[in-house]
Formats: C-alpha cells, structure tokens, sequence
C-alpha cells in the first residue's frame, strides 16, 4: 500500500481533525477567561465574599458537562442519529411545549425560556438548534425523491417548522427562531431543493418583509432604529452604546486583560450576549479578529468535513456537518453583528464562548457529532469500515 | 438499507461552496465592522464613552493654620465625621431610625423629611459629629447612611481673638476676619482628579490622571498671643467695673505697625456661635467708628507747629473758658486763663485747641490729618475695616475747622486713631498697619517732621505727668506719652448729656517708644466717665505688663509703687 511505496512522505492521516479541535479548545479557553473577566463586577452573586467567581465556577462545571457530553456522544454511530432523529426532533418540540406551561417553564426577563431541572435551568431552544440540524438532515435525505415537489417534498417541512417557530415566537426567542430557520433553509438548499421552491421561498420572505415595511413603518423603524443608538442613549439605544463605547476603547490591541470599564454594570449581558464588546475592549482589534477567524476556521472545518462524508457517500452525515457549520456560523455572526451594531438586539450568545449551560453543553455535543462524522470519513479514507 | 437511501442523492458542490462562501463573506464583514469602530470611529466612541464614566473629582485640602507671630495656633482645622445618607438606598427599620435620631440630636420626622425633601443620592443628615456619635452611627449599620471627613475649624483661643479672626461656615471656608480676608491663601487650591467610576459610582482607582491640591498655607499673625489675653482679661475687667456697654483695645508696634494685641467686648465665642448675633460679633475697633473728641488735638498742634504758626511755649487766652464762632459757643470744663499751647494739650482746652486751628488754613489742618491716616484705610485689609469720616476742607467753615481742632464732627475708628499715634512715636512717620507678623523693619511715610514729632511728643507726656490730666496712665519704670478723650456721644441731632466714650491712647517707653496701646470704653456707667479715670488706668495696666512681656528696657528709675504720689487733677476732663 501507500505505506511501502512512499515510506519518507508519508503523511499519516490523523483520527481527528486537529485544527477544528485547537481552534474550539481556544474557544472554549477565550471564553471562559473572558466570561470570568466580564462577570468580575457582578453583583448576582448576591452579597457574599466569593460573588467575583460566581459565573466562573458555573461557567468550568458547564464546559466539564459539555466535555464529558460531548466524549460520550462521540461513541454515538451517526446511523444512530439519524435513526433517532424524528424522535429527538419530537422530544424537542415537547420540550418547547413544557416552556410555556406555567409552573413548569421558568420566566427570566418577561421571556419563558427555561425549564427548571433541580440543579441547572435548561433551554430547549438551543437542544431544539441541534435537533433541528438532525432532523432537517435526515429529512432531506428521506425525501430526496421529492425534493423538487412542493407538495411532498417542501410542504411537510414548512409545517413541522412553522410549528417549532410559533413555539420559540412565544416564549419569545427570536433568535433561536432566526438561527432555526436559517439552519433548515441551508440544509434544504444544500440537499438539493429544487431552486425554484428555494428561489420562491426567499422571495416570499422579501415580499413579506417589503409589505411590513410598507404597511407598517413604525415596525420599520424599530427594526432600523438599533442602528444609530445615539438617538436614546439612555433608553433603547442603551445597551448597543455602551457595546460600542467597548469597541471604541478598545482600539487596537485592547486596554488589556481585565481593564473593561464597559463590564462595571454599564454593560448588561456582558458575560452573556455581549461577551465580544468586553473582548474588544479588553483585547482590541487583535482580539476580535481572532474569534473571528476561529470561528471562520470552524465553519471552514465544517463545510469540509461535510463535503468528504459526501465524498463517502454518508449523505446524512454530510448535511449535519455542514449544517452544524451553517448554525455555528449564522449565530457566532449574528451575536458579533449584534454587538458591532449592525444587526437589532436580539438574545443570541456567543457559541462556545459566552455564558450560559445549555448552550456551551448543546454546542459541545454539536461539536462531538462534527467530529464523529470526520472520524468515520477517515477511518473509510484508511480503510476500515464503520 | 440507508446506504440504499442515500445512495442516489446529490449534494451540489456549487451549493455548498457558495454558501460557505456567503458565511465567510458575512465574516469578513464583521471584521471591516470592528476596523471601523476600534480604529476610525473609536475617538467619537470613546468620547462618548468618557461622558458616561469619566469625572473630575474635587480633592478637598486642609485649611492652613492661623497661628500668632510665635506659631501658638490660633486656628486650626480638624478632621471630622458628618453623616450623609443616600434617600434612595436607605432601609432603616424604625427602631433604628429612632437610634440615629437619639444620636444626631433630631426626631424621625424630621430624618424622614430630609429624606423624601429632594431626590437626590446625598443629603447631609447632620454636619460634624463627635467622634464618639460617629461610631455609634456606623454601629447601627443602616444601608444608605454613611459618613464622610469634613474638617471643623476649632479656635483654640476662644473668645479672645475671635474678632480678629472671624470663622468658617460648615464647608471651611472663611466668613468674617482673617479667615476671610485671606481665604485664597488658607483654603489652597483644591486639587481635581479624573477618575472612572462603575454605575454604582464606585471610584476605580488607578485610572486618570491627578490635580494635587495645594495645601492651604499656615499663616503667622502680628497678634502676640500674650498681649491679646492680657488686653483681653483687662478689657474685660474695666467693662465689668464701669459698667459700659462695649470696649476695645488696639496695641501697636510702632516700629512695624503690626497689631500685637486687637479685642473688642462684647465677644463670641467662635466654636459655638449659637451667640454670635448681632452686635457681639462686631470687629468694633475696625469697622466701628466714634467721635475722638481730645486725642485729636495734638494732631492740631502739630499742624500749626509744622505750618510755623505757633511755637511750644506761645500763649493763648482761654478765659473766660468759651469762644463763640458765629452762632455757636465752645466750652471748656474749666476756666484755664492764659496758657501755653503745651498747656493746651496737658490741661485739653477745647478753646485753646480751637484758636490754634483758626491760625491755619481749613487745606493745612485737613492735610495734616489725612497725612496721620484719618478717613482713609488704615492698611490692614481686614473686611469692612472702616475709613471714618474726615470731611473735604472746602466744605469746612470757621465752626468746622474748630470743633475738629478737638476732635468732633470727625470720625474714626479705633485702630485709626492708634495707628495715628506713630506720628508721635516714631518721628513724624505714619506706619502701615498689618495684621500679619512682619520681620523687617517698616520705612513708613514722613507725615510731620521730626522737631514737631518730638515736639508733641513731650506734651503728651506732660498730659501723663503731674499737672495732666491722664496720671493715671503712668507706668512705674517707663516713660509715658498720651492723650485722653472725654466725647459725648451722638443722639439724635445733637450730643448725649450723659452717654460718653472714654479713650485713652498713649506709646511707651516715651523716650524710645515701642509700643502704642489705644483704650476706648463705650457709655462707661458706673459714676465715672472720664477718659482719664477710666480709660488710662486700662492703659496703664495693659501697656506696663506688655512691656514687661516683651522685655522692654526701663527708661526712669522705678519708685516704689505704695509711695508713688498720685495726684487725681479734681478739674478732670474733657
């Protein structure tokens, strides 16, 4: 074989993929300095002495969850995923149902995003971003005879997501909403739906968008109104000013580790949503650039891995690495659009980065499923059979 | 099976690379996005941001000391605790809002009425607390009430000085006296830091840069913290004894013109000055003015000596003890006959007085007496200090230039009529007065020349000796030069029967003067009221032991007090 051939080039092909793993560990590493930066002047710990640590402990357990999830997710065959998917998909949308339930689903901030599990709060929106990659996969794969009917092919779809939609539009989570939607889309589009269902679809969206614009402005200028914040400094525009006060002081290398003014309760969600204006102005330029293209690496990683599992013929495999690479990609930019001030606020953390359990651990499995899926490519690559 | 499936999908490469290509695109976007913001937007930003976070604290200092001209302090500032309470954050349960209320001295109405009076995040509950409340305060642990270092002016000599140096008001900054005449030097300059703050106003430290304040300087007074006590404890005596209404007592260096000595009665005490109304609080002998009646006259003799109108030793008729100018008559208290212009100052003969003034020009008499100081400002920037009233000579007629020749129809004030002595004591030159200590000698301006200075000089010594009318004034070992005053006051149009001001002032040693002490007791009641019986006793008492205090060498042997022969003139004074 190519071994005896070629023994002094030989590049052994490794089991994982090295660089997606770094550039998440760096991640993961940024994020949880960072969360303990922003979170120092916190006053949630509620008046005892170790309050400086309080999302720093929460934040380690998250990312030991979301390891030790993730390593055992990583034994998971992908076959088993996809059988599963329906499933999950429903166990999903149950979730989602029990959100709203009062007495079970727990209100923070007028939004009803979590369920109470003795210990921690669990979102089902971000489990659902997951199950969603899954079952949109699986789905198009299912269907792949049909994807070029409306009837049989789109049609069943846009109910299930219509569905799942009116849930998160109720607790409200438009966020969670927008990465969904946009994660289905990109699925459908990359397994093949025909462009005019697709093509369609989009101008549906623009239609409807030109309409609201046209016959409600006030709507219009609520959606437009986040992009000058100065307007109400104090008000609405309150917290994107004070986002981008971080990334003016930051300048370009940053005011250095731990010297955010912004993170002394200017900021609200400092250690959450806007967990980047700290980076900027903590770490600069540099330091923005640098989870951006950890982030671009990621999505790179995800699109190739994708593309050789299509290569191995694993279809479904293919559409939940890229899929994961479209939902890491869209919501890392939308946050960091967020926090610039070039996208309305909306609650959208940070993958991997910001604060938050379900999310980090949602993400480590997600994660886990990418390199499972590479790990089956490369053991066909070499050979084995899975 | 799904192998089977799967089999006969395609994924599109094209759609796949190009929306891989549209995430990285978005990507590159955000990176642009941050180019902007960090590095051409950031000024606008940071500005923005400064306005929000960014302050300049005032950096309070402590106020200088004011000290006597030997550093004894005669004010100082100390740190004290006032307590301040935020009215939004206050969560006291009425049990320890009575507490607090005990300690600062109110009731919990009226906390609870400073509380909601303003929204604000301060309001003073009580301003400078002993130590001893400050620590039960902070016991009671109420959220919201805190305290914060203020200093508190304390005056460590009390009432003595407290018209010489004024006061404070709760921020330490000068009210009265010296502590607002030189406020600007005290106070120093108050230093400002720029300083980021959290939301909660919480001060970051390290951050900004720094203002130090200047210190406010310690300032040496002229006052001779001895002198001032003496004057103080005689003055006060002599009040209680002739039962007048006020007094004062101005000494001098005639050297320098530095006030060693200033008091007035009544007084207040500064370090509580629930008292300080209305007139206890009067610098009387700075910003009060009275008549001078007879210590004016040898301001008159020594302009007709400098004009060469008269000599020491010529002789005026002042029988029959009147002179009528026009419609108005002159008095003496007695019938003198002929006398000498010396005689004139030793027996003060209004008529005597008036007829050497009407030898001279209204211009030469008035210039002499603005030459000694009178109507204008003595030089000591004490606030309020008063000019007096010395009227322009064309206005004056034959009446005018009479009666002021003894000293009526002018007006001065106390530390004036002093400071006017120096003519005398120091050889025809006027001094500046100062208030605070000077170490060189001061040149001073030639006002009369140096043969009419001593000239004079030797008549008020006369005044002091066996004939005169001030012999009570003697001191036992110096030489004594002065004037008395008998004036009645004004009431209504005309002058009180039987409300005067009796003065004294004098210098000694009289044949090397050092020291002026000027004596002025108001509506003295108590049978007497005679300059020279009530008036230059004070002086003598204060001048002898002041000149004892510093030292001063003897001029004239000393006699035995119990034999010293005095001799009360029975004609008295006027």
């Amino acid at each position: 074989m190519i071994y005896q051939t070629n023994i002094d080039n030989r590049k052994v092909l490794p089991d994982f993929d090295q660089t997606l793993i770094w550039s998440v560990i760096l991640l993961l590493s940024l994020g949880l300095v960072m969360v303990y930066s922003a979170s120092i002047a916190t006053e949630l710990g509620g008046g005892t002495n170790d309050h400086t640590t309080y999302f720093l402990v929460r934040h380690s357990i998250y990312l030991v969850i979301g390891l030790l999830v993730g390593f055992i997710a990583f034994q998971i065959p992908i076959r088993l995923w996809q059988k599963c998917s329906p499933y999950l998909f429903l166990f999903g949308v149950i979730l989602l149902v029990l959100v709203l339930i009062p007495g079970i689903g727990r209100e923070i901030n007028g939004s009803k995003r979590w369920l109470s599990l003795l210990v921690i709060n669990l979102q089902p929106s971000e489990l659902m971003k997951l199950f969603v990659v899954i079952y949109a996969a699986d789905y198009t794969v299912r269907k792949a005879a049909y994807l070029d009917s409306f009837r049989k092919g789109f049609f069943p779809m846009l109910i299930v997501i219509l569905l799942v939609g009116a849930l998160l539009l109720k607790e409200p989570d438009l966020g969670a909403f927008v990465i969904i939607i946009s994660i289905v889309m990109a699925v459908l589009f990359l397994g093949g739906i025909s462009l005019k269902l697709f093509l369609g679809l989009i101008g549906l969206l623009f239609i409807s968008l030109l309409a609201l614009i046209v016959f409600e402005p006030y709507r219009y200028d609520r959606m437009v109104g986040f992009m000058n914040p100065w307007t109400d400094p104090y008000g609405k525009g309150y917290q994107l000013s004070h986002s981008l006060m971080a990334f003016g002081r930051g300048e370009w290398f940053g005011v250095g580790l731990g010297g955010s003014v912004e993170k002394l309760l200017y900021l609200p969600e400092a250690h959450t949503d806007f967990l980047l204006a700290v980076i900027a102005e903590e770490l600069g330029f540099l330091g923005v650039i640098i989870v951006i293209m950890l982030f671009g690496w990621l999505v790179t990683r995800a699109f190739l891995i994708g593309r050789q599992a299509f290569i191995q013929k694993h279809c479904f495999g293919a559409l939940v690495a890229q899929g994961i690479g479209v939902w890491f990609g869209v919501q890392a930019f939308i946050n960091m659009g967020v926090n610039m001030g070039i996208l309305p606020t909306k609650g959208i953390t940070l993958p991997l980065m910001s604060f938050g359990g379900s999310s980090i651990v949602t993400n480590c499995l997600a994660l886990a499923i990418l390199l499972r899926v590479d790990w089956d490519s490369r053991q066909l690559q070499k050979g084995y059979t899975t | 099976m799904t192998q089977n499936l799967e089999s006969h999908i395609v994924l599109p490469a094209w759609r796949s690379r190009m929306l891989y290509g549209l995430l990285i695109l978005s990507l590159i976007g955000l990176v642009g996005r941050a180019f902007y913001l960090q590095g051409i937007h950031k000024d606008f930003l940071q500005q923005k941001g400064s306005s929000r976070y960014s302050r300049v604290l005032e950096m309070g200092t402590q106020r200088g000391m004011i000290t006597d001209r030997h550093g004894e302090p005669l004010a100082i500032s100390t740190p004290v605790d006032s307590v301040k309470a935020n009215p939004r954050k206050i969560n006291a349960t009425p049990e320890q809002l009575k507490k607090l209320a005990d300690l600062i001295e109110t009731n919990v109405p009226d906390i609870k009425k400073n509380l909601n009076s303003r929204q604000r995040d301060f309001v003073y509950l009580k301003r400078h607390v002993s130590p001893d409340v400050a620590k039960k305060i902070i016991q009671l642990a109420i959220p919201g009430i805190s305290l914060v270092r203020d200093f508190r002016r304390y005056y460590p000599t009390g009432e003595q000085t407290s018209h010489m140096l004024g006061f404070t008001d709760l921020d330490d900054n000068g009210q009265e006296g010296i502590e607002l005449a030189l406020q600007k030097t005290l106070a120093g300059g108050v230093g400002s830091r720029r300083i980021i703050w959290d939301r909660r106003h919480r001060v970051i430290e390290g951050v900004g840069n720094v203002n130090e304040p200047t210190p406010g300087k310690n300032i040496a007074l002229s006052i001779d913290s001895k002198i001032q006590y003496l004057a103080y404890r005689e003055l006060k005596q002599a009040i209680e004894v002739n039962q007048a209404k006020a007094g004062g007592i101005v000494v001098l260096d005639t050297q320098t013109g530095e006030v060693l000595a200033l008091v007035n009665l009544p007084t207040y005490n500064p370090n509580n000055r629930m008292r300080a109304k209305g007139g206890r609080a009067r610098n009387r002998s700075v910003i009060d003015t009275f008549e001078p009646g007879s210590t004016l006259k040898p301001f008159t003799v020594a302009a007709a000596l400098e004009a060469r109108k008269v000599t020491p030793n010529m002789e005026f008729q002042t029988a029959p003890g009147t002179l009528t100018i026009g419609n108005r008559t002159i008095h003496d208290t007695h019938n003198y006959g002929r006398v000498t212009v010396e005689q004139v100052i030793q027996k003060s003969s209004n008529v005597g007085a008036a007829k050497i003034a009407l030898l001279l020009s209204p211009q030469t008499q008035w210039e002499t007496l603005s030459g000694s100081g009178f109507g204008a400002s003595t030089g000591s920037k004490f606030p309020g200090e008063a000019n007096g009233t010395l009227h322009p000579f064309k206005k004056w007629g034959q009446i005018e230039q009479a009666t002021i020749s003894y000293g009526y129809g002018i007006s001065v004030s106390l530390l004036q009529l002093a400071r006017a002595y120096t003519l005398f004591s120091s050889e025809g030159y006027l001094k500046s007065v100062s208030l605070l200590k000077i170490d060189a000698p001061v040149e001073g301006k030639q006002v009369i020349s140096r043969d009419t200075a001593l000239a004079v000089s030797k008549m008020l010594e006369m005044v002091v000796g066996r004939e005169g009318t001030a012999q009570l004034a003697q001191i036992n070992g110096y030489r004594v030069a002065g004037k008395t005053a008998t004036t009645h006051k004004t009431e209504g149009r005309g002058y009180s029967k039987n409300r005067y001001t009796a003065t004294f002032v004098g210098y000694a040693p009289a044949s090397n003067p050092r020291l002026i002490v000027a004596v002025m007791l108001d509506e003295p009641s108590a049978g007497q009221h005679f300059g020279g019986q009530v008036a230059a006793p004070i002086f003598s008492r204060v001048m002898g032991r002041a000149l004892e205090i510093l030292n001063i060498p003897h001029d004239t042997p000393i006699k035995n007090m119990s034999l010293l022969p005095i001799t009360l003139n029975p004609k008295g004074d006027v």
